[in-house]
């Protein structure tokens, strides 16, 4: 939404108002220094979220107090080109009536000072907010942001489940209004793309086989072999599917898809059969001596071991 | 180290503090360590989870494998210190092969595994329908490529060198035990020779006494070096065999795309 800030007084004084329990000088020079400044912004074109930022906030919103409707927190990532990666997040103690909103500034700096030790890659890029109204309070938070990096990234999850989905925005902050008149910021939306690291895409595959249930982690790689095959099979099914349709008349032929069905096919590599039957072979004999080498090794372990009971 | 490890300690303590006012469960029930091939199971890692079970008795290490887990199986495991283990760590921090007899701890059953079950609360299931159109596909079907089995070779061969040093070890203490145990049997036969000798001239004879505390005892040798090795060498066992089986499975499938 838009907020109208009447004068660069009237806005530092409704933010003292709010700041009271958590102020002090530091933090006050610095907001005026921010409101002074005009920090140059960095252009942002994309946010890419990693997936464990969405589930720690899920989880920030199950934890939070009674009488809080909706809970804050920082994100932390790092920024590259036009893109922000947010990798982490932490929840920030933050109280919100129909008159004030105040959060705890020193926590949030404070905990970000502590995953710098961690990981110095990441510093703050942004916070977030669960449910997706977008107010006054949140460009006073937006404000305090604006201090840690220059283009803080909002993002909000709307946790309460307005429209049956659980709908994800991300949004950053833009100057409007007239130089020296009335000025104010607007809140405008940014692409975002939810992608994470392999690790993460694994863990991701292995909570959707859940369902709901409770599940044991299975390293039995044999299983999962059987399970992929499957769904290669299927994806193969459906792709032959299209194309038959499409040599019949049926569906309308698409030069990307075609490409595209064309780089995968040509992904085997073409070679003569005796070659390919070498290959296979001396690879597969190196495997089953390891087999048999490691087979003999544990043997001798579980030897030695009662032995070691015996003498 | 001792400046890193009260880094570590105020880091944990503000961490806790945080946490708590965030309504987050602070409570400490264990700790969590990523490895490499399974290399984690060494001295450290035995002290680490032998602080926290004195603390807590429910305490588990959880670990975490990255290089499997990339390859497509979520990998993370759960190990505690056998009760037996445990009781002789307490007592000694080089188990002897005395005590190992006595509480019959072989290089099995030193951790004990506990399984693990993952469950998710309903909303962050809900979070995962909305995300189910975001996957992309991981990279599960690479070939066993020489350089994994390498590694685990090599690290193979460095737990065996590492317990044919125990061995040696172990073999010269029985070497000494066994002299130790000549030169008392030597130094007894003589005093009872020159017992007799005085006896027959007369003179009293010399008292026999207990020769054990001339000659020290050689120290015991600690076992639990050689308990880990044993151990670390028989999960890369473990780890090279289902990757194998795989490897099999996997190479059948190439040739059948190549064929």
């Amino acid at each position: 939404g838009i907020n109208a800030e009447y004068g660069k007084q009237w806005y530092q004084r409704r933010v003292r108002g709010v700041l009271n329990y958590y102020t002090n000088y530091y933090y006050k020079s610095n907001l005026r220094m921010a409101t002074e400044a005009r920090a140059v912004a960095l252009p942002v074109r994309k946010v890419i979220i990693h997936p464990v930022v969405l589930f720690n906030i899920v989880d920030n919103y199950e934890r939070r107090h009674d009488n809080n409707k909706r809970v804050i927190g920082s994100l932390l990532g790092r920024y590259d080109k036009g893109v922000v990666i947010v990798t982490e997040s932490f929840a920030v103690p933050h109280q919100e009536t129909e008159e004030e909103v105040s959060m705890d500034m020193e926590y949030a700096m404070r905990i970000g000072e502590l995953q710098k030790k961690v990981n110095t890659n990441m510093y703050t890029v942004g916070w977030y907010s669960s449910g997706i109204v977008i107010n006054e309070y949140s460009s006073l938070i937006h404000a305090f942001y604006k201090c840690q990096c220059p283009t803080p990234v909002h993002l909000t999850i709307d946790t309460v489940m307005k429209d049956q989905k659980m709908k994800i925005n991300t949004h950053i902050t833009l100057p409007i209004g007239v130089k020296n008149g009335t000025e104010g910021c607007i809140f405008t939306p940014v692409p975002y793309s939810i992608h994470g690291a392999e690790a993460e895409q694994v863990s991701l595959k292995f909570f959707q086989q859940l369902r709901g249930a409770k599940k044991t982690p299975n390293f039995n790689d044999q299983e999962q072999i059987i399970t992929s095959c499957d769904d290669m099979i299927s994806q193969i099914n459906i792709v032959l599917t299209h194309i038959k349709k499409v040599l019949a008349g049926d569906a309308p032929a698409d030069k990307e898809l075609g490409r595209q069905i064309m780089e995968v096919v040509q992904a085997v590599p073409n070679l003569d059969s005796d070659t390919i039957t070498n290959m296979l072979n001396s690879h597969m004999q190196d495997l089953l001596a390891v087999e048999y080498l490691t087979y003999l090794t544990r043997q001798q372990l579980a030897v030695s071991a009662r032995l070691n009971q015996i003498l | 180290s001792s400046g890193i490890n009260a880094e570590y300690g105020e880091y944990m303590l503000e961490m806790e503090r945080s946490l708590r006012q965030v309504n987050i469960d602070y409570q400490q029930v264990g700790f969590y360590q990523s490895t490499y091939l399974n290399t984690h199971c060494d001295r450290n890692f035995l002290d680490s989870v032998f602080d926290y079970l004195e603390e807590m008795n429910e305490a588990i290490a959880l670990i975490y494998d990255p290089l499997k887990t990339k390859l497509g199986n979520l990998c993370i495991r759960a190990f505690k210190l056998s009760l037996a283990a445990f009781e002789l760590y307490k007592e000694d921090k080089d188990f002897t092969a005395l005590m190992l007899r006595d509480k019959s701890l072989t290089y099995q059953n030193l951790f004990k595994e506990i399984p693990v079950v993952v469950k998710n609360s309903t909303l962050t299931n809900v979070l995962m329908c909305e995300l189910d159109k975001v996957q992309d596909n991981t990279s599960f079907f690479t070939l066993p490529t020489s350089s994994y089995l390498e590694k685990s070779m090599q690290l193979l061969l460095g737990g065996l060198d590492e317990i044919n040093q125990d061995l040696q070890k172990l073999n010269m203490h029985q070497r000494a035990v066994y002299k130790q145990q000549t030169q008392i049997m030597k130094h007894a036969q003589e005093r009872k020779d020159e017992n007799s000798g005085r006896e027959k001239n007369g003179l009293k004879p010399l008292p026999e006494e207990d020769f054990t505390k001339m000659f020290k005892a050689p120290p015991p040798v600690g076992r639990l070096e050689s308990l880990l090795s044993a151990n670390r060498i028989a999960s890369h066992c473990e780890m090279i065999e289902e990757h194998v089986k795989s490897g099999i499975g996997k190479l059948y499938l190439a040739d059948s795309f190549m064929s």
